[in-house]
């Protein structure tokens, strides 16, 4: 199945999700991008767009920065946080949850924005945000 | 007055108090700390789901810029989640005026020449609505990074990032761009109210410097330009060498470029200078703005806004 196939059917994405935006594979990671971005040739770019998810042997992983562009628009995967929760899930750490949703990457949404990506293991989700700096 | 002057050096006093004709204000306003300015990423929320989030800050918008607001105490503003989520960008509110003169439209192809770390490029995406192409580049590796972290954190969909010299850059890109923002690498000499660091190095043999730097950096961007196409170039510096020269300099090379002149409502900014040290500038560069800390509680800014005519030569 294709990245893009398996991030809708993941997280119930309609099938318009990426309407006028472009993807390009680069060495196991789908970045995404406006077409011009994706056709743009007049240099060697360090990077194209924002990073959509990475590939690996048994798994695809969307990223937390695609995710709070795409997220609000999943049906499914979606894990609501309190203000608390987030932090420590921005802080790298886990947090148990008690949602219904089946285990793998879900879409971590405090109040209506999406905090990032985390991989949940019922009853624990576990942060795939990356760290820049520590929160209080 | 005195004891204020004689906390910078006396050759930035000697020159300066020479172009700014209300120096001690300046002065003054030069020492007081900056209010803490964040501007709402309308590419991930609008003003009025983000505002509520942070009413504890009692956020005051300004009055020239709809989607940016100052605040009277910023301390814990950047560890809020608001802005890891990158909901917010703290900015200081001068270095929101040249993306606001440039005036990026969406499906446009833009050349941020010297864009680390990313302030105006992800304003600009976001006035471009996350539209067209905006080519971002700089030459310091170490500062790409922070371009790269602000662009995701932004969610910019419209940025390719370069790194490279500029003015190479700018030759691959000769009459593609519909706009094109050279803020240009300076003494800095205006951001002395955010860190005292600018007013340790300063030096005149800097400014020369920056001169030579900006001086290919104009060139380069205008050629860069459509037929049609504007560009702005910006400093944070008050040195009229790395400024209304600078500008002379682009006119000098390229006689037909336009200098168009600069509104912004609200916001007030002064013009140009005409001479400096015995040599005159030409009367347009007078439509050059400077903005200073003592007009709107900012740092320093100077900003041109050129134009390549529809017939210039290519």
């Amino acid at each position: 199945m294709h990245p893009v196939d398996f991030l809708s059917r993941r997280f119930g994405f309609s099938a318009e999700w990426l309407r006028d935006l472009k993807i390009q594979e680069d060495q196991g990671t789908i970045f995404v991008g406006t077409p011009e971005v994706m056709k743009f040739r007049e240099a060697k770019p360090l990077r194209r767009g924002i990073r959509l998810c990475r590939i690996f042997p048994a798994s695809i992983k969307p990223t937390t920065f695609a995710m709070q562009i795409f997220g609000r628009l999943a049906t499914r995967s979606r894990i609501e946080v309190s203000e608390e929760q987030a932090r420590v899930l921005i802080n790298g750490g886990e947090i148990e949850v008690g949602a219904t949703i089946e285990n793998g990457y879900v879409i971590v949404f405090w109040r209506e924005f999406v905090v990032g990506v985390g991989l949940y293991k019922k009853p624990i989700l576990k942060s795939c945000i990356p760290m820049f700096r520590p929160l209080d | 007055m005195r004891a204020k002057r004689d906390l910078f050096p006396p050759l930035f006093v000697a020159r300066y108090e020479r172009i700014i004709n209300d120096f001690d204000d300046f002065i003054s306003a030069m020492l007081t700390p900056l209010p803490k300015v964040f501007r709402i990423n309308t590419i991930k929320a609008l003003p009025d789901k983000v505002l509520p989030l942070l009413k504890d800050f009692k956020p005051q918008q300004l009055p020239y810029n709809p989607v940016a607001y100052v605040v009277k105490d910023g301390m814990g503003l950047g560890r809020r989640l608001e802005h890891f989520l990158g909901l917010i960008y703290i900015q200081e509110a001068a270095s929101m005026v040249p993306p606001l003169v440039l005036a990026p439209q969406p499906g446009e192809t833009v050349l941020d020449i010297a864009a680390a770390p990313g302030s105006k490029t992800t304003q600009m995406s976001a006035m471009m609505n996350n539209r067209g192409l905006i080519i971002a580049n700089d030459l310091s590796y170490q500062r790409i990074r922070g371009l790269v972290g602000n662009v995701d954190r932004m969610g910019c969909l419209n940025v390719v990032i370069c790194r490279g010299d500029g003015i190479i850059l700018a030759k691959k890109l000769s009459n593609s761009c519909d706009r094109v923002l050279v803020d240009a690498p300076c003494s800095s000499e205006g951001t002395i109210r955010k860190s005292k660091e600018a007013l340790e190095r300063w030096s005149f043999r800097g400014i020369e410097n920056f001169s030579r730097v900006q001086k290919g950096l104009i060139v380069a961007g205008y050629q860069a330009l459509k037929p049609g196409g504007k560009m702005v170039y910006s400093t944070c510096t008050i040195a009229p060498e790395e400024n209304e020269a600078v500008v002379t300099y682009l006119l000098s090379r390229f006689p037909e470029a336009e200098i168009l002149p600069i509104e912004l409502a609200h916001l007030k900014m002064r013009p140009a200078i005409r001479e400096w040290e015995g040599k005159g500038y030409p009367s347009v560069i007078e439509s050059c703005r400077r903005i200073f800390p003592q007009d709107n509680d900012t740092e320093v800014f100077f900003i041109a806004l050129i134009r390549k005519p529809d017939n210039a030569p290519s």
